[in-house]
């Protein structure tokens, strides 16, 4: 899969290297000519944080009809938008207010009915609901009708503040709520050992979802550390895994990557961020023939 | 040992959350003024009590309490919770106070009623600038002559409003200049401050580019740059260059590099120096920050940064004030 991070200009090795990049890899049809190259040298699947900037590269995708061929997985909320526009606008409770106004401007009815309900009952399963909804009409209305949005997966902040905090009960709802929306619940972690063993405590299925963890040669925000993280995938009775941060934030070269990534245990999916063409050229065409045989 | 936090905004959720994974800590309490989070948060936290005002902290026999509300208020919270005897181990996130002022009278209160006090200066449990504090200490790029710092994020980019935000954080100086400021002081010990003036930036902002030099007792000279208008500082961004006798240090969020004037150059990225935890939320630091604040308390140890310490961050942010306020009249 295709990863986004390039194209919200982050990079976790330096935020001089991402400076450094420029701004050309936010425009949309840069990234979409990078996504396409991508997928002619073996890439399916595209997993992006919902956001202004990738929406418009869904649709700039759709317009070149291709997007049809890309596995979509969705993460919600683009947590960074989030932080910054609550540190604008004075915390948590302005924050909601802005959200709830642009759910408002959405119009779609549905939505906004059970938004009104929920902000009136205060009652956060259902304000939860509201917001994916909010969320997954607004792929649908970039990617239209063709895309195969796969999964919608919980951003790691929201994952990993709700495993700290024993929520069990926003996780049964949220895998409730996106199987019958007929997408595959989707969990990113920063945490990944943990969440699979609270998930084994809660008596949560893990075969129905899918997990976005990093994995990585050198260990590299694999946490506890890199041998828990294997025991645990080892432990795992299906592939559910979508590896992350494979190339440890470019620290590794793809040639360094791919023997350990290859060699591991129930993994569904690797995502990767490119910036460059002979990135793209080069990592998918190397990662699918070692991953493919 | 049984914590509470006051104040629920997003620092109060990540140490609260940050909380709960550590073994035998048990949340007993959030404190939150206004009542739509409150209502919001109770049904959220269902085993955990979800109070309006301090005093409903008074039987819950806490052995620890968190203070995450906006800087304005930390100085009044903090008193009270010290002189209704409601804990003796307090954190506060950065800064402790206000103004110096109210700085020193907190620190009077940890001397009168001791315990474990620590204020949130994060940057001291990131990976690199222990590294570079290593490198100092351990005299591998000689003595310190001088140095350059900045604290740099594009939070208010673009925007053209006065916001009640801006005033609500404390100013740039206090919601990201301290960072800064408190790691200078770490590396170097107590500084004056020499001059200070703040710029306009040239596409409009809420805030401004505040810029100050400084100078330690023995010729240590210091320059200061804080701006949460940059533009290409997605996440804030903390760095310092410090030139030494034998080479130049160069630290930031992800990155030491050691540049010895024979023309050896060490890098260390996150990568390595062990950045790791046993959980992860918001990076590695955070956790670290808070296993480390419940083990002082717990053990009965000293925490550092301990108010006194982050209370000469007030004194130099008032310092600087005052040099512009000087320059404005």
């Amino acid at each position: 899969m295709v990863g986004d991070n390039p194209f919200h200009n982050i990079s976790h090795l330096s935020q001089d290297r991402a400076r450094a990049r420029g701004n050309a890899t936010k425009q949309p049809e840069c990234a979409a000519d990078l996504v396409m190259l991508s997928l002619e040298n073996g890439a399916n699947g595209f997993m992006f944080s919902v956001s202004d900037t990738t929406l418009s590269i869904l649709r700039e995708i759709r317009e070149r009809e291709a997007i049809e061929h890309l596995s979509l997985y969705a993460i919600v909320p683009y947590a960074y938008e989030y932080v910054r526009v609550a540190t604008q606008v004075g915390g948590v409770t302005g924050l909601i207010a802005k959200v709830a106004k642009e759910i408002t401007m959405s119009r779609s009815a549905g939505t906004i009915a059970m938004g009104l309900g929920a902000v009136i009952r205060s009652n956060p399963l259902s304000l939860m609901k509201t917001y994916l909804s909010y969320e997954i009409s607004r792929v649908k209305s970039s990617a239209g009708k063709k895309a195969n949005l796969i999964s919608l997966m919980l951003h790691e902040v929201v994952t990993d503040m709700a495993l700290a905090l024993d929520l069990d009960w926003l996780f049964r709802s949220y895998i409730d709520f996106t199987l019958r929306r007929g997408l595959t619940p989707g969990f990113n972690t920063g945490n990944f050992t943990y969440f699979v063993d609270k998930f084994k405590t809660w008596n949560l299925d893990l075969d129905k979802i899918a997990i976005a963890a990093p994995f990585n040669k050198i260990g590299f925000q694999m946490i506890p550390s890199k041998i828990a993280c294997e025991k645990t995938l080892d432990s795992l009775l299906q592939p559910i895994v979508i590896a992350i941060s494979i190339l440890a934030a470019g620290y590794l070269k793809p040639t360094e990557a791919i023997g350990y990534i290859a060699a591991l245990p129930n993994i569904k999916g690797v995502a990767i961020g490119v910036s460059r063409e002979s990135h793209a050229r080069e990592t998918f065409r190397l990662f699918h023939k070692e991953l493919n045989g | 040992m049984r914590v509470a936090i006051v104040g629920l905004g997003k620092m109060g959720l990540l140490h609260a959350s940050i909380l709960n994974v550590l073994p035998n800590v048990q949340l007993a309490a959030m404190c939150e003024k206004s009542s739509v989070t409150r209502r919001l948060w109770k049904k959220v936290f269902r085993e955990i009590q979800i109070v309006d005002n301090l005093e409903k902290l008074s039987d819950l026999d806490l052995d620890a309490v968190y203070v995450t509300t906006p800087i304005p208020s930390h100085f009044f919270i903090a008193k009270t919770l010290y002189t209704r005897h409601l804990t003796h181990n307090l954190f506060v996130e950065k800064t402790l106070a206000s103004n110096y002022d109210e700085a020193k009278e907190l620190c009077g209160l940890t001397r009168r009623f001791g315990g474990a006090n620590m204020v949130g200066y994060l940057r001291r449990f990131t990976v690199t600038f222990r590294k570079a504090k290593d490198l100092l200490s351990e005299d591998y790029a000689g003595d310190a002559t001088g140095f350059t710092g900045y604290a740099y994020s594009s939070d208010f980019y673009g925007m053209n409003r006065g916001s009640k935000t801006l005033v609500s954080r404390g100013g740039v100086l206090r919601d990201l200049g301290c960072h800064v400021i408190d790691l200078a002081i770490w590396f170097f010990g107590d500084l004056k401050v020499d001059s200070a003036n703040v710029e306009s930036v040239a596409d409009g902002c809420s805030g401004d580019v505040w810029h100050f030099a400084v100078r330690k007792p023995g010729g240590l000279k210091g320059d200061f740059k804080a701006s949460w208008c940059m533009n290409g500082y997605r996440m804030p961004e903390i760095a310092l260059q410090i030139s030494c006798s034998k080479g130049i240090i160069e630290v930031s969020d992800d990155v030491v590099k050691l540049q010895l004037n024979n023309g050896q150059l060490s890098t260390w990225h996150r990568h390595d120096l062990n950045d790791t935890s046993f959980f992860w939320l918001g990076g590695p630091e955070y956790f670290r920050e808070d296993d480390y604040f419940i083990k002082s308390v717990r053990e009965n140890l000293h925490a550092e940064p301990d108010f006194d310490m982050a209370s000469k961050v007030d004194r130099l942010i008032d310092e600087v004030q005052f040099k512009v306020d000087k320059i404005s009249d």
